[in-house]
């Protein structure tokens, strides 16, 4: 089987533009602005354009996810995705501090 | 290829109401919610029922499914007869969770829009040139690849229309830089790896979610990475220099007189690498020789006796 090379970009360093983003969510772009005007996702500005990195990207498709799934409106939404970033935080803090394996 | 039993996969009966498809659906979404789920296999469990309910939850696919199921021969390798799909029209859109590029050859020969496009129906009826779809995976990659990058096969499955119009699924492998530097949780983007696109339309993007595959010696927070160093209780008392693997090779590191258990020694930039790298923290522990032979044991015992007022336990009030 041919073995292809695929040039791969950390998207931090090469941020997503507004549609990049709500392409890669499945969702419209005025579903993004929405998001982000209601303070319910953050991006990076660049020149008055909304830029978005991992993090962003990560949680955008949480929204989406919970919102589709579970007929959540976008606040809901917004709770289940803070709260799912809390627990990252906090078992990456766990694993730091007591010496917990990874995993 | 292989039929998929989409009721079962819900976990309801054939004759159940859409309500019901849905509080079933809602169940398992919570079940094997990746952020969240123990389920090791969680991600493709999810993927399962995100197909079965992008069918079921769907009249027209709905029906054309159960049609479908009535006609399969039980046992045999299926294929969807000439004309299955007359009468139907999966117009809207595809999974809850955005996306198909997950589902199965099942789904794809029958349900996506390549298959539409085939039949001439859905999105590709008018030949207008679609995009392919963006597909979302995350990859597991050790701590080394983060420090000095790291090239890894992926195999990816995926549905084409071949010339003659039919879906064929291929597989095929994909070589990707992994980018020295990167963190946990970062995602690196393939420009035109997603799903192809219709009509000559561009291909989809393949967005990768880097995760670190576990390991016992390395605890990581952002680009810090803190390791556990076993040192001698003479080293630690008496101070030392110390050889000591990390994940940027081996360092000689100064063991400070007087260091108890526990503590850490900070290698400013020999962290994950980056602008800024982050740090590497060393925690000492302490090991202990064992008092497995007669002189070993009068060690301990001259020890005891040379340190009378020494309590380990003082901070505890003992």
């Amino acid at each position: 089987m041919a073995q292809e090379k695929a040039d791969a970009v950390l998207i931090d360093d090469h941020t997503l533009d507004l549609h990049e983003l709500a392409t890669a969510c499945a969702v419209t772009p005025t579903w993004v602005v929405e998001h982000v005007e209601a303070g319910l996702l953050a991006c990076r500005s660049s020149g008055g354009e909304m830029r978005f990195a991992s993090a962003h990207l990560v949680r955008a498709r949480r929204l989406v996810t919970t919102e589709r799934c579970f007929d959540a409106n976008q606040e809901m939404a917004a709770l289940v995705a803070d709260l799912l970033e809390e627990v990252e935080q906090l078992r990456r803090q766990l694993q730091v501090s007591t010496k917990q394996p990874r995993g | 290829m292989e039929f998929k039993e989409y009721y079962k996969t819900l976990g309801v009966g054939q004759t159940a109401s859409a309500d019901e498809i849905k509080k079933a659906y809602r169940g398992l979404a919570r079940k094997y919610h990746p952020d969240v789920s123990k389920e090791a296999d969680a991600s493709a469990r999810m993927a399962e029922v995100n197909e079965a309910y992008a069918v079921l939850s769907d009249p027209e696919k709905r029906a054309a499914f159960d049609t479908l199921a009535q006609r399969r021969a039980a046992g045999q390798d299926f294929q969807p007869p000439p004309g299955w799909d007359t009468g139907f029209d999966f117009s809207n859109a595809g999974s809850p969770a955005g996306d198909d590029g997950d589902f199965s050859e099942f789904f794809n020969t029958l349900f996506s829009r390549a298959a539409r496009a085939r039949r001439g129906g859905g999105d590709g009826g008018a030949r207008t040139q679609m995009r392919g779809g963006d597909h979302h995976a995350r990859i597991s990659i050790e701590l080394a690849d983060a420090y000095h990058g790291a090239s890894r096969s992926l195999s990816l499955r995926e549905a084409r229309l071949d010339d003659s119009g039919h879906v064929v699924n291929a597989e095929r492998v994909l070589d990707v830089q992994i980018p020295k530097g990167v963190k946990e949780g970062q995602s690196i983007r393939l420009r035109g790896q997603g799903s192809p696109g219709l009509n000559g339309g561009p291909a989809g993007d393949l967005y990768l979610e880097i995760e670190f595959e576990p390991d016992a010696r390395y605890r990581i927070e952002g680009r810090d990475v803190t390791q556990t160093v076993p040192v001698a209780p003479w080293e630690a008392a008496l101070g030392a220099s110390i050889e000591v693997p990390t994940p940027s090779g081996r360092v000689e590191v100064n063991v400070p007189k007087g260091s108890n258990n526990g503590r850490r020694l900070r290698l400013k930039g020999r962290g994950i690498p980056g602008d800024p790298a982050g740090d590497l923290y060393l925690e000492l522990e302490l090991a202990l020789p064992p008092a497995n032979n007669e002189k070993a044991s009068e060690l301990y015992k001259t020890m005891a006796r040379e340190f009378p007022s020494f309590n380990p336990r003082e901070q505890m009030g003992a």
